[in-house]
C-alpha cells in the first residue's frame, strides 16, 4: 500500500511557508472545533471536589447499574452493525449489479432519507408502532389481532429504528468497494474450479473486506453513541450511555461523570476503528 | 453418450445463443484436435466472447452441444469444466499475491502444499517470473500481470485454454513480442488454445487454423495460407490482408467463368455466375503489376509510396480507389499519370455480391 504511493513533491522553502500557511485555517478549525474540547472533557472527567480525582470513573466503572448501561450501549451497536450488515451487504451488490434508472432509485430510496433529521426519523417510527399507530389499526382492521400490540419502547423497535437509520452508513462504503468489483474475478474463480460458495469466501469477500470494514467502524461508532433513536423509541426502559451523559449534565449537574461516561464511549469507538483497520490491513484488503 | 469424432477434443456443433431479439451465435461448428490453436477472428461484437463463454460454461447456448476430451460438457457447470480463461482485463485477485493467484486452482484441487509450491514455481518460470512469487499484483506491470493471468491459467492443467483478446492491452511492441512467445510456450506445453481478436496479424501468427465471424456466423475456417488465398466470402477477403475489389454485373457467363461489367471496365473471373447477378471481383495487391494482362484496367495515379521493400501505388480507376504492390526497387509511375494495370485469371477472385460485406 504505502510503497504503490507517489513520494510527495520536495518543497522550496518559500514554497514550504506559503503551505503552512495554507494550511492555518483549516489546522485552526481541527484544534478549535476538535482537539480543545476533547482536551477539556478529558480535564473534566478526571476533576473532583478537592482538584484530580478518578471518582467519576469508579462510579461508572464499578456500579452494577452503570456497568449494565455500557453493555446495553455495546449490546445496541453489535446488533445493529450486525443487522445492517446482514441487509445491507446484499443490498450494495442489488444495487452495483441494478442497471441506470434502477439504481438511481435504489440509492435515491437509501440516501434521500439522511437529509431528515435522526429525530424526524425516529418518530415517524413512534407514529408506526404506537399502540394506536398504523400497524397496530391496521392489524386490528384485518382482524389478524384485537388488541394492540405493543411495539413501541420494546427492543425490537429500538433495534428496527436504529438499523433503518444507520442502514445507510454500511451500504455506503460497501457499495462503493462493490461498485468497482471487476465481475470476472468470480468468473476467474469458477474457472479454476471454485465453486460459487467457494468463489464468495475465498475472492469475493475479501476482495469487498475494505467496504464492510469502513461501514462496520461507522455504524459501530454511530450507533454506540446513539441518543435521539434510543430515547424516542425505547426510552427509560434501556439506558444507554449517551442518554446517561445528558442526564448527567442536564439533570444531575455531575458534569465530571458525564465527562467520564463521554471518555468511556469515545474509547469504546476510537478501540472498534482502529480494530478493524488492523483487522483490514491483516485481511490484506486492498485499500 | 455419442463417441466423439476421431481426434476430436474439443467439438462444438450446432450451437445458437440469442439475446432476447438478436442472435449473437448461430448454428456455430468447430471441430478442434488435442494441441491445436485456433483463433476467432472478426470485428467487434461479432460474437467471438459470447462464443468462448459458451465454451467456458459462463453463458449457455440456446441449442447445441459442446464436447471436451470425449464429455458432453454442455449442461456442465463452470468450475467442474477443467476449461482455462484468460480475460481481456486479467481479472488477477487483487487480494492475493503472484504465487497465491497461481496457486489458487490447485489449492483448491486439495494438493499438498510442496506440490503446489513447485507447481507454481514451474507455471511461474514458464512465462519468466520466477522471481516475482511474493509481489503484490498491483506492483507489476500491464505485461507481467498478463504473464502472471496465463501462468495461473496454465498451472491447473485445462484440458483447454480460452484467450479473449488477451493481448490487446499491451503496447504492440510487447504484443507482438508476447504472440510469437505464447504461441511458443503453448506449443511446448502441448496445448489446445482458442484465442480471440480482432487483429488479423494476430490471428495469422497465433493459430494452426482461423476462424472468420461475421454477424454470429463463422463463414471460414481454414489455416491462414488458405484463408488468405482463397477467402470463401467477400467479408473474409476484406477482414484477412490487404485487397482490391471492384462490383459489378455478370455479362457473359461460359464453361471457363463469367464476365463482369464493373465501373472500371469489363474482368473474367473463374467461375461461372447466371447472367445479371452482381458480383464482387477482387484480387491481392501483390498480384497487380502495370502491364497489360488477363485482367486489364486503365487508372489514374493518385499516390505511389517507397516503403523499402516494398511500394504502394495507389490507383483511381473510374472512381474506385484500388492499391497495388510493387517491388521496392521498380520506377514508380508519376502521380496524375495515366496507367494500365493488370492482375492474372488465376489470381481473380470473385463473389456473389448479394452477400454484403
Ligand atoms: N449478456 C448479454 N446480454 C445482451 N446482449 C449481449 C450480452 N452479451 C453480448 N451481447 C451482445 O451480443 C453481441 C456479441 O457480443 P460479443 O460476443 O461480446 O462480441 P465480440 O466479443 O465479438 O465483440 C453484441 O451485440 C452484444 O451487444
Ligand atoms: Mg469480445
Amino acid at each position: 500500500m504505502t510503497e504503490a504511493m507517489p513520494a510527495p513533491p520536495k518543497l522550496s522553502d518559500p514554497e514550504r511557508r506559503t503551505a503552512f500557511l495554507l494550511s492555518l485555517p483549516a489546522a485552526m478549525i481541527l484544534l478549535i472545533m476538535f482537539i480543545l474540547p476533547l482536551g477539556l472533557l478529558l480535564g473534566v472527567s478526571f476533576t473532583g471536589p478537592e482538584g484530580f480525582s478518578l471518582a467519576a470513573y469508579q462510579r461508572l466503572l464499578t456500579t452494577p447499574h452503570y456497568l449494565s448501561v455500557i453493555w446495553n450501549s455495546l449490546k445496541l451497536a453489535l446488533v445493529t452493525t450486525a443487522l445492517t450488515f446482514l441487509i445491507g451487504y446484499p443490498a450494495s451488490f442489488a444495487i452495483a449489479r441494478a442497471r441506470g434508472g434502477w439504481r438511481s432509485l435504489m440509492l435515491g430510496c437509501l440516501f434521500l432519507p439522511l437529509a431528515a433529521s435522526v429525530i424526524v426519523k425516529a418518530f415517524a417510527w413512534t407514529i408506526l408502532l404506537r399502540s394506536d399507530g398504523i400497524i397496530n389499526s391496521t392489524l386490528m382492521l384485518l382482524g389478524i389481532i384485537d388488541e394492540p400490540v405493543r411495539m413501541i419502547f420494546t427492543q425490537t423497535a429500538l433495534i428496527v429504528g436504529s438499523a433503518n437509520v444507520f442502514l445507510p452508513f454500511m451500504i455506503l462504503p460497501i457499495f462503493a468497494v462493490v461498485a468497482q468489483l471487476d465481475p470476472r474475478l468470480g468468473e476467474a474463480a469458477a474457472m479454476l474450479g471454485a465453486n460459487p460458495a467457494v468463489a464468495f469466501l475465498k475472492v469475493t469477500l475479501p476482495v469487498t473486506m475494505p467496504g464492510i470494514i469502513a461501514g462496520v467502524a461507522l455504524v459501530f461508532s454511530l450507533s454506540v453513541s446513539a441518543y435521539v433513536v434510543p430515547t424516542l423509541l425505547i426510552g427509560e426502559r434501556y439506558p444507554t450511555l449517551a442518554a446517561t451523559i445528558a442526564k448527567a449534565y442536564l439533570l444531575t449537574q455531575q458534569p465530571a461523570f458525564g465527562a467520564a461516561a463521554g471518555v468511556v464511549l469515545l474509547s469504546i469507538a476510537i478501540a472498534v476503528v482502529i480494530l478493524s483497520s488492523r483487522f483490514g490491513r491483516s485481511s490484506g484488503g486492498l485499500s | 453418450m455419442t463417441a466423439p469424432d476421431a481426434g476430436l477434443h474439443l467439438s462444438i456443433s450446432n450451437v445458437s445463443k440469442r439475446f432476447g431479439a438478436t442472435t449473437v451465435l448461430e448454428d456455430i461448428h468447430l471441430g478442434m484436435a488435442k494441441g491445436e490453436l485456433v483463433t476467432l477472428l472478426g470485428p467487434s461484437g461479432c460474437g467471438k466472447t459470447t462464443l468462448l463463454r459458451v465454451v467456458a460454461g459462463l453463458t449457455h447456448p440456446d441449442t447445441g452441444r459442446v464436447e471436451l476430451a470425449g464429455r458432453d460438457i454442455t449442461r456442465a457447470p463452470p468450475y467442474k469444466r477443467n476449461v482455462g480463461v484468460v480475460f481481456q482485463s486479467y481479472a488477477l485477485f487483487p487480494h492475493l499475491d503472484v504465487a497465491g493467484n497461481v496457486g489458487f486452482g490447485l489449492k483448491l484441487r486439495g494438493l499438498p502444499k510442496a506440490d503446489i509450491a513447485s507447481a507454481v514455481h514451474r507455471a511461474l518460470s514458464l512465462v519468466h517470473l520466477e522471481r516475482y512469487a511474493d509481489r503484490p499484483i498491483r506492483a507489476l506491470s500491464g505485461g507481467q500481470q498478463q504473464r502472471v493471468a496465463l501462468a495461473r491459467a496454465i498451472a491447473v492443467e485445462p484440458s483447454v485454454i480460452l484467450f479473449d483478446e488477451a493481448l490487446s492491452a499491451l503496447d504492440r511492441k510487447l504484443r507482438e513480442a508476447m504472440q510469437s512467445e505464447l504461441r511458443h510456450l503453448l506449443t511446448q506445453i502441448g496445448a489446445t488454445a482458442i484465442f480471440v481478436t480482432h487483429d488479423q496479424e494476430e490471428a495469422l501468427t497465433m493459430s494452426d487454423r482461423v476462424a472468420v465471424m461475421y454477424k454470429g456466423r463463422i463463414d471460414q475456417l481454414a489455416d491462414p495460407r488458405t484463408l488468405y488465398d482463397q477467402p470463401a466470402t467477400a467479408f473474409a477477403l476484406s477482414f484477412v490482408g490487404q485487397s482490391l475489389s471492384l462490383k459489378g454485373k455478370v455479362v457473359s457467363s461460359d464453361a471457363d467463368g463469367s464476365v463482369v461489367e464493373t465501373s472500371a471496365g469489363p474482368l473474367r473471373v473463374p467461375r461461372r455466375f447466371l447472367r445479371g447477378s452482381s458480383v464482387i471481383v477482387a484480387t491481392r495487391p501483390e498480384h497487380v503489376t502495370l502491364t497489360a494482362g488477363d485482367n486489364t484496367l486503365t487508372g489514374t495515379v493518385v499516390g505511389a509510396t517507397f516503403q523499402g521493400s516494398r511500394s504502394l501505388v495507389e490507383i483511381d480507376a473510374a472512381g474506385t480507389r484500388l492499391t497495388a504492390e510493387m517491388p521496392g526497387r521498380c520506377t514508380l509511375p508519376e502521380r496524375g499519370e495515366t496507367v494500365i494495370f493488370s492482375w492474372p485469371l488465376s489470381e481473380t477472385l470473385s463473389f456473389s455480391g448479394e452477400e454484403h460485406a
